[in-house]
């Protein structure tokens, strides 16, 4: 199933290697990258992507301030996080801002396939180090 | 040949970024992941690579201390350091340690292939903030020097500032002495007498001095590309 993917970081590197690993997959296109929440809501209003892939610290908006703003401004569109804070915390606040999924950044080789397809069926994928992935229908 | 360059750094996704961006240079390829210190260290001395790139922030063995087990274990090895913060400290111990780049992980996409690039020619390749600070760190010396009496300060003869520039080039002794054509017990005695004269303890207070004295020149990253002027007022 074709899915159209926003990337938003503010670390080129890290961008270009989610990336790399979405584009192997048949169909997943990225169409556009970000490197702030400001630049996050512009492009998906411009681009209208299926997915957004969003890390939580950025500059000039943070992506909990993007995901509350994008879930008034593009309703249809989901979020999911993939970000260095490994806290249950922090997964509670992204998934009350809107998010559908939530996965951390060291597991993301791992997680990232798997998270962007649940979301994408509007399913929640939420991962912590140490704690099995929670997909709920 | 190709330059072939090992990756250390815990984040998978880290890793592929960088190698996404290195192999698009021809010629070079990443002969090797790490995810931690110590698999760095242990696919090092396996590998052989030509450059190291390895993260500060690393389980089991973190990137500074990585380093210094690279360096003791060989010499030879190059080692660029990633990190995300460019604090005194952290640069310090980075030269200390004997890091020959020092890269912004921030800034990597842009400032990364420039830093091989320096290594690969055996250059150094600092951020300039880390210029500063090993020029306010030489200043500060003698700042310290001047506020008490100030002693003459020594000469180098002409032999020993060559030695010294390759020296803080990254060259071995041997390698010194097989560049200049002397043996690599008259290297190492140069060597003796240039960090006696000039009062220095490590590699990296002779790196200071070459910089100070323009016989080592070190990279700097490419200015960021200037963003256009809004419109006028009206």
């Amino acid at each position: 199933m074709p899915i159209r993917i926003l990337l938003v970081d503010d670390h080129p590197i890290v961008r270009q290697g989610l990336k790399t690993l979405l584009e192997g997959r048949a169909g997943w296109e990225v169409i556009g990258e970000a490197s702030d929440g400001a630049e996050a809501v512009e492009k998906a209003k411009d681009l209208n992507p299926d997915v957004m892939v969003l890390d939580v610290t950025m500059p000039k908006m943070n992506g909990l301030e993007a995901c509350r703003l994008l879930r008034r401004l593009a309703p249809e569109l989901e979020i999911l996080f993939v970000t260095q804070h490994d806290s249950p915390q922090m997964m509670r606040e992204a998934i009350e801002a809107g998010a559908r999924g939530y996965v951390v950044k060291s597991n993301a080789a791992r997680d990232l396939l798997a998270a962007v397809e649940a979301v994408s069926q509007h399913r929640v994928f939420t991962a912590l180090n140490g704690r099995e992935a929670a997909g709920l229908g | 040949m190709k330059l072939r360059i090992l990756l250390a750094d815990d984040h998978e996704i880290v890793r592929r970024g960088l190698r996404a961006l290195l192999e698009k240079r021809e010629g070079w390829e990443v002969c090797g992941e790490a995810g931690d210190g110590r698999e760095a260290v242990e696919k090092a001395l396996q590998l052989k690579p030509d450059i190291v790139i390895v993260d500060i922030g690393m389980p089991n063995l973190n990137g500074l201390d990585t380093t210094r087990q690279l360096l003791q274990h060989d010499p030879q090895f190059k080692v660029i350091v990633l990190t995300i913060t460019d604090s005194d400290q952290v640069i310090r111990e980075a030269l200390d340690a004997g890091a020959r780049g020092f890269v912004l992980k921030s800034d990597a996409a842009r400032d990364l292939v420039s830093a091989v690039e320096a290594l690969q020619n055996k250059r150094m390749f600092f951020t300039p903030r880390v210029n500063d600070l090993v020029l306010a760190g030489f200043l500060e010396k003698g700042h310290a020097l001047s506020r008490n009496e100030a002693p003459k300060l020594p000469t180098l003869t002409a032999r020993e500032r060559e030695i010294t520039q390759l020296l803080a080039e990254g060259n071995s002794s041997k390698e010194v002495a097989c560049l200049l054509n002397l043996s690599t017990k008259t290297v190492e005695t140069h060597r003796s007498n240039i960090m006696r004269k000039l009062s220095f303890h490590s590699i990296r207070d002779l790196v200071v001095y070459a910089i100070k004295n323009n016989l080592i020149q070190i990279e700097l990253p490419p200015p960021p590309p200037k963003t256009p002027a809004g419109p006028a007022p009206a």
